[in-house]
C-alpha cells in the first residue's frame, strides 16, 4: 500500500473536512452541497463512460450486468446473515443495515477513478454500468429480509395474522418502493448520462469536455472536502452503534471487495484497474438512494445504526485504507 | 377591528422521506393547503437532521377546523405505530380568512 494513495488531493480535502469538523471550524457548506455535487459526478462520469460504453463489446457489457445484479441481490444477504449471527441487532436493524452494503457509493467509486487515474492504471468502463445496476437490487433485498423479520416477529410473539386489507395495503407500498428503486435520482441520472454520451453527436460532446475532464477533479475535492465533514459529524454517534457493529462497518466492506474483485478479476476477466473498481462496488455502501428508502419501509429500524455506518465508518474505511486494498488484491488477482 | 376566528394547526415534525406520505394524506382527507419547511435539530430516537441534505427533517404545517382534525391524527397515529418517528403537536391559532381552511377539496 502507496503512501501516495494517501496523498490524492481528494483524499487530503477528505481529511480537512474530518479536521475543520474536529477543531470545531465555523466552515459550513450549504445545505444540500454533497447531493448537488453528486449529479454533476455521476452527470460527467455518465456522459464520460456512454461515450466509451458506445464502442465497447455488448456481449461483456451484458455478462457485468448479469454480474451486478448477483452482487447485489448476494451481499446484502451475507451481511443480514452476519449481522443476525452478532446477535447484537434486531432483524429489522439486519435487513436495513444490510441492503445499505449491497448498494453502491458512487462517492467512494469515483475516488476509486481518481485513484486509478493518478496511478495511470487502465480500467474497463464496464464497471460503470454496474455501478448503475448496483443501485437498486439490495433495496429489494432489504425489502423481503425486512418482511421476512417481520413475520418471524408476529410469530415468536403470538400476534395475529395480518388481515386482507392490511395484506393489500402492504402489497401497494411494496410496488410502490419498487418502482422508487429502481427510479430513484442517482440511477436515473448515471443511466441517462451514460445514453446522452453514447448517442450524442461526437463534436458536441468535444465541447463538453472541460465540463466532463478538465474540472471534474476540482469537484470531486469539494465533494469529498464536503462528505468529510458529514462523516466527522457522525463520529459522536458511534458508541451508540457499538464496538460489534463499528466492526461491521470494515469488515464487511473487506468481504464485498474480496467477493468483488474476484468477480471483477476471475468472472468477468478485467484488468487489474477493472478488477479493482468491481472490489468497490462491492465494498461500499450507499449513503444516498438506501437511508430514505428504508426509512420509509423499515421505520422500525434505528436510523442511526445504519447512518452511522455507512456514512461515520464504511465510507471513511473505504476512502483511506480500502481503496489501496482492493488495488492491492486486484495486482494479485488479475495482475 | 379585522375580525379572527379560531382554529387549530397541526405541527408534524418528521424526515423528509416521508413527505410524499404526509401530502398523500392530506389529500386523502381534503386539506386543501400545507407548508413544509426544512428541520434540523437532535429527537428522543438519536441524532437527527443535520443539513448536510443526507437524512434531512421537515416541519410540515397545517391549519383545519377542530372538527376535521380527529381523522388526520388517527392516520398519523397509525404511522406512528408502524414505526415512523413523527413529533406531532397542536396550536390554537388565529387566522383573517377562516374560508381558506374550512373548504375541503370536492
Amino acid at each position: 500500500m502507496s503512501l501516495s494513495s494517501l496523498l490524492l488531493p481528494a483524499v487530503l480535502f477528505f481529511a480537512l473536512g474530518v479536521i475543520a469538523r474536529l477543531i470545531k471550524s465555523d466552515l459550513k457548506f450549504p445545505p444540500d452541497l454533497a447531493k448537488v455535487l453528486s449529479i454533476y459526478l455521476l452527470m460527467a462520469i455518465g456522459l464520460h463512460g456512454g461515450y466509451e460504453l458506445a464502442k465497447a463489446d455488448m456481449a461483456i457489457a451484458f455478462q457485468s450486468i448479469i454480474w451486478a445484479l448477483i452482487l447485489g441481490f448476494t451481499l446484502p444477504i451475507i451481511g443480514y446473515l452476519a449481522l443476525v449471527a452478532t446477535r447484537k441487532v434486531s432483524p429489522l436493524d439486519a435487513a436495513a443495515i444490510s441492503a445499505h452494503y449491497g448498494s453502491v457509493s458512487a462517492g467512494t467509486f469515483l475516488t476509486a477513478i481518481a485513484y486509478l487515474d493518478n496511478l495511470s492504471v487502465e480500467y474497463e468502463t464496464y464497471p460503470l454500468i454496474m455501478l448503475a445496476v448496483m443501485e437498486s437490487p439490495a433495496i429489494v433485498v432489504g425489502l423481503i429480509l425486512a418482511a421476512k423479520a417481520r413475520q418471524t416477529i408476529a410469530a415468536r410473539d403470538g400476534v395475529a395474522k395480518s388481515t386482507p386489507a392490511e395484506e393489500s395495503a402492504e402489497k401497494s407500498n411494496f410496488k410502490e418502493m419498487l418502482r422508487d428503486a429502481f427510479t430513484n435520482g442517482s440511477v436515473v441520472v448515471l443511466i441517462g448520462s451514460m445514453i446522452i454520451g453514447a448517442i450524442a453527436d461526437p463534436s458536441g460532446m468535444d465541447k463538453l469536455k472541460p465540463f466532463i475532464d478538465e474540472i471534474f477533479m476540482g469537484v470531486l475535492c469539494l465533494f469529498l472536502f464536503d462528505m468529510g465533514m458529514v462523516a466527522a459529524r457522525r463520529i459522536g454517534d458511534f458508541k451508540q452503534v457499538g464496538i460489534v457493529l463499528a466492526a461491521f462497518g470494515v469488515v464487511m466492506p473487506i468481504v464485498g471487495g474480496v467477493i468483488g474483485v474476484y468477480v471483477g478479476a476471475s468472472m468477468l476477466d478485467f484488468s487489474v484497474g477493472g478488477s479493482m473498481l468491481v472490489g468497490v462496488l462491492g465494498a461500499s455502501a450507499s449513503y444516498i438512494a438506501v437511508p430514505p428508502a428504508m426509512r420509509l419501509a423499515v421505520p422500525e429500524a434505528n436510523p442511526s445504526f445504519y447512518l452511522t455506518l455507512s456514512l461515520g465508518i464504511t465510507f471513511p474505511f473505504n476512502v483511506i485504507v480500502g481503496i489501496p486494498l482492493y488495488h492491492a488484491l486486484a495486482k494479485a488477482m488479475a495482475g | 377591528m379585522v375580525s379572527l376566528y379560531a382554529e387549530k394547526m397541526l405541527n408534524i415534525i418528521s424526515n423528509d422521506s416521508l413527505e410524499e406520505k404526509l401530502v398523500c394524506m392530506f389529500k386523502k382527507y381534503g386539506v386543501r393547503g400545507y407548508t413544509v419547511l426544512t428541520a434540523r435539530g437532535a429527537g428522543s430516537s438519536g441524532h437527527l437532521a443535520d443539513m448536510s441534505g443526507f437524512d434531512a427533517n421537515i416541519m410540515v404545517k397545517v391549519i383545519l377546523p377542530e372538527s376535521r382534525m380527529q381523522v388526520i391524527l388517527e392516520s398519523i397515529e397509525r404511522k406512528i405505530k408502524k414505526g415512523h418517528h413523527l413529533t406531532v403537536y397542536i396550536t390554537d391559532v388565529q387566522v383573517i380568512t377562516p374560508e381558506k381552511f374550512d373548504k375541503t377539496i370536492s
